[in-house]
């Protein structure tokens, strides 16, 4: 688990800041334009530019030019996150039933 | 496909019939009804669900589009975990939201259901399938899940939260 929240370390700053929270969940949605999420986020041009370069320091979103247009979607780190969460997932539900199983053990009535 | 699991097992026969679905099974020895009380009364969850580490129910709606969220302090951090019922029916069938602050953007749809093995056991059995919003947002749209408007509407409440 340690080693699991370590992996994501370098994500987490990334993640900190709630604008870019948003900005993932709405790539989410589909690939936007850095003025679509300028304009969603109501916010300058510059100031998404710099959110963005966040997230793409941190490989959560990759970007690319289209004609004039730079594009931007979920990146590497924000897929293998994916996989890495889905894991996590299993592991921690077979984790909450072995404590189930020892909850209804404990808290059994007396025949 | 999964393969049924019909034996009596201690442990949670897991398999994993696509990327992004779970699928566990666990045999109780506790009668179904008490195995629905400890997973849907707040006071009972809260000895259990948070694996050793403190956990704060800061919100339990067992209702259909009731909230949830849970608040887990274990070693490595603080981690809030919420979602939405969209199926509440004692004492055989649960289906919830399930999202990790950590993950914004990733809702895992839990189905439990809880059989009653007729001799004083329980068989859960919970599949996860796990969507980004876009995903689930298509699927709600095309109908395929039941009270589909009343759960997009918290959802989308929901993520706009999140987001703000």
């Amino acid at each position: 688990m340690v080693q699991y929240y370590r992996q994501l370390d370098s994500a987490f700053a990334a993640l900190a800041d709630p604008t870019r929270r948003g900005i993932l969940e709405r790539l989410g949605r589909g690939d936007a334009s850095i003025s679509d999420l300028a304009a969603r986020f109501d916010m300058t041009l510059t100031g998404m530019k710099k959110h963005v370069r966040t997230l793409e320091d941190a490989r959560l979103v990759t970007t690319e030019k289209v004609g004039r247009v730079r594009q931007v979607r979920l990146g590497p780190h924000r897929l293998e996150q994916e996989a890495a969460w889905i894991e996590k997932y299993r592991e921690m539900l077979e984790s909450r039933y072995d404590r189930l199983g020892e909850f209804l053990e404990r808290t059994k009535e007396a025949p | 496909m999964t393969t049924p699991m019909t034996q009596s097992s201690p442990k949670a026969k897991v398999t994993t019939p696509a990327d992004r679905e779970i699928h566990i099974e666990r045999i109780f020895n506790a009668p179904r009804d008490r195995v629905w009380a400890a997973m849907t009364d707040p006071a009972l969850v809260a000895q259990w669900w948070g694996r050793g580490n403190k956990l704060v129910i800061e919100r339990m709606e067992v209702v259909r589009g009731g909230h949830w969220r849970f608040v887990e302090h274990s070693p490595d951090g603080v981690h809030g975990f919420e979602g939405r019922f969209r199926e509440v029916t004692p004492p055989e069938r649960l289906v919830m939201t399930f999202e990790w602050d950590g993950m914004p953007g990733y809702v895992a749809v839990d189905h439990t259901t809880l059989e009653d093995l007729g001799d004083g056991r329980t068989k859960v059995v919970t599949t996860s399938l796990f969507h980004t919003t876009e995903e689930r947002d298509g699927m709600l749209s095309s109908g395929m899940e039941e009270g589909l408007n009343q759960s997009y509407a918290a959802l989308d409440a929901l993520l706009a939260r999140m987001a703000a």
